[in-house]
């Protein structure tokens, strides 16, 4: 088992451990949103904003914030992604509630990346002309490296779990009646353009910490996926939350194992982990036995 | 223009409309025009009116989810968005709204409107959850209140809607369109419902549809919209002539074979228990003649 041996190992455990720990906080930081972004249909949005935060890389880089050396270094480059996450989920909701939300979503997409494309050049141009650090290779930001991540990462990535953990758990009643039928909760006097507001910046938010080790094509299979598998095994609330949670821990970690063993990239070995206990779930809740939903 | 019937009453109304007006943005002309209309406390009103005609933004001002372009609002003397806030009114919309594939039991969902209004720290008071088990058994939803929500019928989830609507303990309720997706077998029922609310609770109602159905499901009054509000009094002072005005020309589709002079009516009107409460042309024009 190498998965033993990377964690014990003196010298690789200081690698390693903090992957595995920045992998967790991950996914209980995008399992506590999935359930919402499934049920109220936000996985596009999602995509959108997991897709600009690339521009927000390419402004990082030009500006001169790689996110490598210090903490300041890389609380600049997270300030900087999700300040563009930011404005551009706001975007997406204020122009899709008057316009077709999918056009709005896919021109903030295809936008915010041909930004990122062209600024990853010049930042490129400009660190070979001063022989400064230059930027990462496009792939890594499209699909994310967890060998990149450090102790202060992992620590970072914690804190965004508690904060959207907290935030949502403060929240729940309203967030539930907002998504569950977000006409009839403005009726009944909840602020629920605020309530959008504040989803859009939780939702920026795990999209930033995960697109670091994930990347950021997959931040959305995150964000999704945990949420289809646990509305499949339950109608009780509570339980498709922990299972939501279960969910996207077992197959962060377990996609993180098979990286290891099998030496393949930890993104897409993660969402294939998910997309497997996918299909698993969706067989069985089929299987005229094994019907517990309804 | 004369002084607004509605403002030289005493006592307060569940609603009052005073000369209010909404108008889109980017629209030549408004929504609902020089509204005058005062819901008495404890009545079962029944707003009638087209598609388009002004219903659903009429319902909006009264909840205080959009503000009179002119003229004001009020709910039981107060804002209509206060009014909100503070669950003195409470609404019922189509239920096009709901994503029922959402984990949530009926009770859950009856919950959910007065739940939001505890803090998050707090678990669900006694008298919350007192409340909710009340509007269950009001609308008779016992028999399926620990099903999920999503395997209801029309009728029970309506039901239910109207439900969470009652646990909030509100003063007014407000139903936009009740009997869309209602069969005949539930349209009785509903009836029945309306009328218990009504009696047990003592909620003053407002039915807004455009469906005589819905209206004459128990209400004590109607008034019909049609951008201006024409006319209001009891259902069965509701003339052919009020109704060929309202809906003009559907009318025939409506009721089959009438003949009438939309001006002819609204000069038949009868004062003594219609008030036009708009300004259509032959009732200006009566004015100017009296005044002359």
């Amino acid at each position: 088992m190498r998965t033993i041996e990377y964690l014990t190992e003196p010298g690789l455990a200081g690698i390693y451990w903090p992957m595995v720990l920045a992998g967790f906080a991950i996914a209980l930081t995008c399992a506590t949103l999935s359930v919402v972004v499934v049920l109220k249909r936000l996985a596009f949005i999602g995509q959108g904003v997991s897709h600009a935060a690339f521009g927000g890389v390419g402004v990082a880089y030009v500006v001169g914030v790689t996110g490598v050396g210090s903490l300041g270094q890389e609380l600049g480059l997270l300030g900087i992604v999700l300040g563009f996450c930011v404005v551009s989920a706001l975007t997406i909701a204020h122009f899709g509630r008057e316009d077709r939300a999918d056009s709005v979503i896919a021109i903030v997409l295809v936008g915010a990346m041909a930004l990122g494309f062209i600024l990853f050049e010049v930042a490129g141009r400009s660190a070979a002309a001063g022989g400064r650090v230059s930027p990462p290779g496009v792939e890594s930001v499209l699909f994310g490296s967890f060998t990149g991540v450090g102790w202060r990462s992992a620590v970072l990535a914690w804190v965004v779990a508690l904060v959207v953990m907290g935030v949502t758990w403060a929240l729940r009643r309203r967030v539930v009646f907002w998504a569950f039928d977000e006409p009839a909760a403005e009726a009944f006097g909840l602020r629920t353009r605020v309530l959008g507001a504040v989803q859009m910046v939780l939702l920026a938010l795990a999209i930033v910490v995960t697109m670091r080790l994930a990347g950021v094509i997959l931040a959305t299979a995150l964000l999704v996926l945990p949420g289809a598998i646990a509305l499949r095994l339950s109608r009780r609330s509570v339980v498709v939350f922990v299972l939501a949670q279960i969910a996207a821990v077992v197959g962060v970690l377990g996609g993180l194992v098979l990286s290891f063993e099998a030496d393949l990239q930890q993104g897409p070995s993660v969402v294939g982990v998910l997309l497997g206990m996918l299909v698993v779930v969706a067989v069985w809740a089929r299987w005229p036995k094994g019907q517990i939903v309804r | 223009m004369s002084e607004p019937v509605a403002s030289s009453r005493d006592g307060e109304a569940a609603i009052a409309f005073r000369g209010a007006s909404y108008r889109y943005d980017g629209q030549e002309i408004d929504a609902v025009e020089r509204v005058d209309l005062r819901v008495e406390v404890g009545e079962r009103l029944g707003v009638l009116g087209p598609n388009g005609g002004g219903k659903s933004t009429l319902l909006r001002l009264a909840l205080g989810l959009v503000r009179p372009t002119r003229g004001e609002v009020r709910v039981f003397g107060v804002a209509p968005e206060r009014a909100r806030r503070e669950g003195l009114i409470a609404s019922v919309a189509q239920r096009s709204g709901a994503e029922l594939a959402f984990p949530l039991s009926v009770r859950q969902v009856v919950l959910m409107a007065r739940a939001a209004r505890v803090a998050p720290w707090r678990g669900l008071p006694a008298e919350v959850r007192e409340a909710g088990e009340r509007a269950i058994d009001l609308v008779g939803a016992r028999g399926y209140a620990d099903r999920p929500i999503g395997a209801l019928s029309g009728g029970q989830l309506q039901r239910v809607l109207i439900a969470r609507a009652v646990a909030c303990s509100p003063r007014v309720l407000v139903l936009d369109e009740p009997m869309v997706g209602v069969d005949v077998l539930g349209q009785q029922k509903f009836a029945d419902l309306l009328t218990k609310l009504h009696d047990e609770m003592g909620l003053t109602i407002v039915i807004v549809s455009h469906d005589l159905r819905a209206i004459a499901a128990g209400c004590d009054r109607v008034a019909c919209l049609n951008r201006t509000l024409h006319s209001h009094g009891a259902p069965k002072g509701l003339t052919p002539q009020v109704l060929a005005e309202v809906f003009s020309h559907d009318v025939e589709a409506f009721f089959g074979e009438v003949h009438v002079d939309a001006h002819a009516a609204s000069e038949c009107a009868d004062p003594g228990h219609m008030h036009d409460h708009g300004h259509g042309h032959a009732h200006e024009r009566g004015d100017e003649e009296r005044g002359s």
